[in-house]
């Protein structure tokens, strides 16, 4: 049973950082564009909050620089691909590379410092005494108590807010958005440089909290199962969060049953979170068709004012 | 574009769309995009307090300044022409096979089953087994992708993606679990191939004859693409699907054996490297080579003699990198500049696309296809 709770309850610290990047991810996307550099932003946001928690010892200042490090990279992303047009595939992976290229010589001299004063767990008062549940979910840090209020925060934005729409239109359909006095580009690049923050939070979250330390592609391949996440919540805010658990659980389950010296391979575990997003694709877009499940319309096309349509 | 309305109708010039870029233009903005990539890499080896011209030199001794060095790039730009190759093909659909790591490491393992399974089958005859085998294995990991893609128009990009971490999951699972080789502690190494499984090299330089292997590829994919029937009918699937359709292509049998072919590429580049390396599987067998193929191919503007040329630019990159280590300069270095000079081609070609005009001269109504309905 003990085995169990420890796995639950880590899964929901390792669901955390993906779940903060999964929405950034998801905003970018539902705005129509895609960033495949969410491994390198979160590597970013990791290198840079280690490097200013251990310089000033503020771990709320190394969350926010951190942030702000996703976003600037972010916004390299935002004026190639909106402004200049050039394809979000070749330039989300051109971004993975610049980011991870740039945390490793970043983080060159700070690979073997460990932070000695982070956030530490704090228990809920009266929720923490719940037996099992008590454990699972409410002894953690601030941090991982604010991705859930993010999350739905985001998602009532995005549903239920003129800014929601704008952003809704501007991935549906650019050109009727633009045509109603939408500002597509602003709300584009917005969208992108929020997505970077949120994946550079992420990425902070290992460094500064987690692990408290910084090793070179430290993120091991979480940016990917970040954009596995968007598709398994068919693009909608509020599934990011039980998909995020899921996807934190496999992971710690990895961790804990290779501590007890269980000899299941844990690759095959590792590979549970994309074959469950293949399966689920294939089986939702068999029965539905792209409208319905979710994918925003314009996903991966710039806009072009002068283009024909 | 982003000019407030006023200003733009009083600006004496204005941007306009031309549909090719001038031939000197695509040959300047490579140039100038290694030299802004190299420039700005030298920006951020000085903020570091590195020395820039050390770091440079080594890097150029170690890539094509030096016989041993080039060796090392024609090593490395083996597997990168074949798997730029595999994106080249799927692109004239215009499909994205971002699956080429997965496809290497499908290749490499099925290449290893023949071996571990015909340990004494004499050297020519394995080697050939096993290259069929590789191409066989990943062109039916590709298949994966291709079916959905051709039937409901499922995404290739997302699946073909997530494919690839399935695919270096299963490569590690095997060299941890079943393939691993007891004697070695520490390391995840697959038990030995057997000796006749490694491919001859070249002289004593340490290449390879899957030099002549991958640029005989090379000739035949550019022969099938741009001088037969079938690779003209591609371009028509990948120019208007409709068209294709009405001309009864068979746009469905052509993106599922366009994407076979593709994935078959990537899965030799793990075979050779497999059959190459230590003479055995281990992690990192793949080495980005499927990631890096992507952009070979892009920047090579899915044609395929550009496409080897660029391959051994990024071979002699990735080389020059890996030798930086020895200096005591980071190594990343190498990834910062590679990565910096591609956002400058992408930008440069996004730059080459436009014009300046200026007002009251008229457009030449051939070479713009510019919608007149903007304003």
């Amino acid at each position: 049973m003990n085995f169990w709770i420890t796995a639950l309850s880590t899964g929901v610290v390792l669901g955390t950082p993906l779940a903060y990047a999964a929405v950034g991810e998801l905003i970018a996307e539902r705005a129509g564009v895609v960033n495949l550099g969410v491994e390198g932003m979160m590597l970013i946001g990791a290198v840079v909050g280690f490097v200013v928690a251990i310089k000033t010892g503020s771990v709320t200042l190394a969350f926010i620089i951190g942030a702000l490090a996703g976003g600037v990279l972010a916004a390299v992303h935002g004026v190639m691909t909106i402004n200049l047009r050039t394809n979000q595939i070749v330039m989300g992976l051109t971004l993975t590379i610049l980011g991870t290229g740039l945390s490793s010589y970043i983080g060159n001299n700070y690979g073997y410092q460990a932070l000695s004063h982070t956030l530490t767990p704090v228990g809920i008062p009266l929720l923490d005494k719940i037996p099992w549940i008590g454990k699972i979910f409410f002894r953690h840090d601030f941090v991982v108590y604010l991705a859930p209020v993010v999350v739905v925060l985001i998602g009532l934005v995005i549903t239920r807010t003129r800014y929601g729409l704008w952003l809704r239109a501007t991935g549906e359909s650019p050109a009727a958005a633009d045509a109603a006095g939408v500002p597509v580009f602003l709300v584009r690049h917005v969208a992108v440089v929020l997505g970077g923050m949120l994946a550079g939070i992420g990425g902070a979250y290992l460094s500064v909290i987690y692990t408290r330390s910084w090793s070179d592609q430290m993120t091991a391949g979480r940016g990917w199962i970040a954009i596995a996440l968007v598709i398994f919540a068919s693009w909608r805010p509020l599934l990011i969060l039980p998909g995020a658990l899921l996807f934190g659980f496999i992971d710690a389950l990895n961790f804990q049953l290779q501590a007890k010296g269980v000899s299941v391979p844990s690759q095959y575990l590792s590979m549970m979170p994309y074959v469950f997003t293949l399966v689920v694709l294939a089986l939702v877009w068999t029965r539905q068709r792209r409208r319905n499940w979710g994918m925003p319309l314009a996903l991966g096309n710039p806009y072009e004012r002068e283009a024909r349509s | 574009m982003t000019l407030p309305r006023e200003a733009r109708r009083r600006a004496p010039v204005r941007f306009e769309r031309r549909s090719q870029m001038p031939w000197a233009m695509r040959l300047i903005v490579p140039v100038l995009a290694i030299v802004g990539g190299l420039g700005v890499g030298a920006v951020i080896l000085l903020i570091g307090n590195h020395s820039v011209s050390g770091a440079y030199q080594a890097m150029w001794q170690a890539s094509f300044g030096s016989s041993s060095g080039f060796d090392q790039t024609l090593v490395q730009a083996i597997p990168l022409v074949l798997t730029g190759l595999a994106v080249t093909v799927a692109l004239r659909l215009h499909i994205w096979n971002i699956g080429g790591e997965g496809q290497m490491a499908l290749g490499a393992i099925a290449a290893a089953f023949v071996a571990f399974h015909l340990q004494h089958a004499s050297g020519p005859l394995l080697l050939l087994l096993m290259f069929a085998a590789g191409a066989a294995g990943a062109a039916a990991w590709a298949l994966i992708a291709a079916i959905p893609r051709a039937l409901v128009g499922l995404n290739e990009i997302i699946t073909t993606l997530f494919l690839n971490y399935i695919g270096l999951l299963l490569l590690s699972g095997l060299i941890n679990g079943p393939w691993k080789d007891p004697t070695v502690v520490g390391f995840a190494y697959s038990k030995p191939l057997p000796n006749q499984a490694s491919l001859p090299t070249l002289g004593s330089s340490g290449v390879s004859i899957g030099l002549y292997i991958s640029l005989g590829i090379a000739l035949v994919i550019w022969w099938l693409l741009d001088r037969t029937r079938y690779g003209f009918s591609l371009r028509i699937v990948g120019g208007n699907v409709r068209a294709a359709e009405y001309l009864r292509l068979g746009v469905r049998r052509r993106i599922v054996l366009v994407l076979m072919l593709s994935g078959a590429l990537a899965g030799l580049a793990g075979v050779i490297e497999a059959t190459t390396q230590s003479g055995r599987l281990q992690e990192g067998l793949t080495n980005n080579y499927g990631y890096v193929g992507i952009l070979v191919a892009f920047l090579a503007r899915r044609q395929v003699i550009p496409t080897v040329i660029v391959a051994l630019l990024f071979a002699g990159l990735l080389n020059g990198g890996d030798a930086l280590q020895a200096t005591g300069i980071p190594s990343s270095i190498a990834q910062i500049v590679q990565a910096i000079i591609i956002i400058f081609v992408l930008a440069g070609e996004a730059g080459g696309s436009y014009r300046l005009v200026r007002r009251g001269r008229p457009r030449e109504p051939a070479l713009a296809p510019v919608a007149g309905g903007s304003q």
